[in-house]
């Protein structure tokens, strides 16, 4: 096993397709780092499952979460529920001969824990650079940073990325050797997410170039 | 715009936002290319998964193999949330505050029960294949009753949902509009890269017309 990686818990374990499991925190860190977006879940007062989207971002071993103080789904979390959140990225559609056999290629993440809510200035600051930059990198430097005021309206979590895993398939479909002889082609379509032609706010003042990060989006 | 048809699928957090209409969140799980399952074990503790889905008509399929063992064991049904999230570009403020993305998300919560009628199976394997790759069902074979045994399909009723929709360009105070900090949308969309055959593909089979000209979205 590679030094970096993690013990097996009952729920990081892999039960479906092993194969695909990976518990080094190499793959996990950069599934978080490339999923444009998560969901977090976890397990309301009635003791049913509930499911948010939201942006993440990663310094280190610590996730970050963002949401509304507003949002009871926030509070529960921010007062140490136990969560499950999800990244994926999907690499390539794996089209096969039969339909059963068809399938993508995914990276996936989860990390399990829970979450204490940031309130020291300086990892406020670090967290809300961070989530800005997981986004686009460059943009950080641009805009300008949280006030004082805006926290009374947000909070951001913290987790640590200590219970997690990753799951990911790669490479070609794998039918079976009785269907090699189908007449349907067979392969996989890579994809991407790619940025169009920026578009300036109404209200931009007039002189402002878009800046030369807007053209590096590149996901995966 | 429709009432909320239950508490928890009301939009609390920037309640404008909230789309309880119909046929938005029919385009919205039509479009994505995977969702969110979540659900609680055991343990007690929340787990998701990434999976993909089609709907047909009121109901949404959902590949549950990956979660099979927690699904299969409650034959009762088992009470799930599924999230679905499409990004459709970032949206750059002028503070860091204010930076946000474009997007439309789904949260579906209900009871999913196996689904176990071999011609329904049958109708969802085809319906899964389409969802991925729109005309594909009529090449790839269909799945045997062997397969189709193997496979564990879920349905949850689209009963209790809600959408959010975010467009249009960053608000922000006449403060910061005064900065000299670009400001406006960077739209993103899904796109193909060039098709990798099979390295097992018989020679004689072209690539079929909705592999190259496969797409996601227009432009929003």
């Amino acid at each position: 096993m590679p030094a970096m990686s993690q013990p097996v818990s009952e729920r990081t374990r892999i039960h479906r397709h092993p194969e695909r499991g990976a518990h080094d925190m190499a793959t996990v860190h950069r599934v978080l780092d490339e999923a444009l977006t998560c969901t977090v879940a976890w397990v309301d007062d009635e003791g049913r499952p509930r499911a948010l989207p939201t942006i993440q971002a990663r310094i280190g071993e610590i996730l970050y979460l963002h949401g509304s103080r507003a949002a009871r789904a926030w509070k529960a979390v921010a007062a140490g529920a136990e969560v499950c959140v999800v990244a994926t990225v999907i690499d390539e559609l794996v089209l096969a001969r039969t339909s059963p056999h068809h399938s993508m290629n995914y990276r996936s993440a989860v990390v399990y824990g829970r979450a204490r809510e940031v309130t020291e200035p300086d990892e406020l600051r670090a967290a809300a650079r961070a989530i800005t930059r997981h986004v686009l990198p460059g943009r950080e430097n641009d805009a300008a940073e949280p006030r004082d005021k805006d926290w009374r309206e947000t909070l951001i979590l913290a987790m640590p990325i200590e219970e997690a895993s990753a799951k990911v398939r790669t490479g070609p479909p794998q039918d079976d050797e009785a269907d090699m002889g189908l007449d349907v082609w067979a392969g996989t379509l890579p994809l991407r997410t790619v940025p169009g032609k920026p578009t300036p706010s109404p209200d931009l003042r007039a002189g402002i170039a878009a800046p030369p990060y807007l053209e590096e989006f590149r996901r995966p | 715009m429709s009432d909320a048809p239950t508490p928890r699928t009301r939009v609390r957090r920037l309640p404008e936002l909230g789309v309880y209409d119909r046929a938005q969140v029919e385009a919205i799980v039509d479009e994505a290319l995977y969702c969110h399952l979540a659900w609680v074990a055991d343990d007690g503790d929340p787990r998701v998964i990434p999976t993909i889905h089609a709907r047909v008509g009121d109901t949404l399929y959902v590949h549950g193999s990956s979660a099979s063992s927690t699904l299969l064991a409650i034959k009762a049904g088992l009470p799930v949330a599924v999230a679905i999230t499409i990004v459709d570009g970032i949206r750059f403020a002028r503070s860091m505050f204010e930076h946000s993305m474009n997007y439309r998300t789904v949260v579906v919560f209900g009871i999913a029960q196996e689904v176990t009628d071999p011609d329904e199976l049958s109708r969802v394997f085809t319906a899964i294949t389409e969802q991925v790759a729109p005309g594909r069902s009529a090449d790839a074979r269909p799945p045997t009753p062997d397969e189709i045994r193997q496979t564990t399909i879920v349905k949850i009723p689209l009963d209790e949902c809600s959408a959010k929709v975010s467009e249009g360009f960053p608000e922000e105070s006449d403060e910061d509009l005064a900065l000299d900090v670009w400001a406006g949308i960077l739209p993103l969309r899904i796109a193909p890269g060039e098709p990798l055959d099979d390295p097992l593909l018989r020679p004689d089979i072209p690539r079929p017309a909705y592999v190259t000209a496969w797409h996601r979205d227009d432009v929003r």
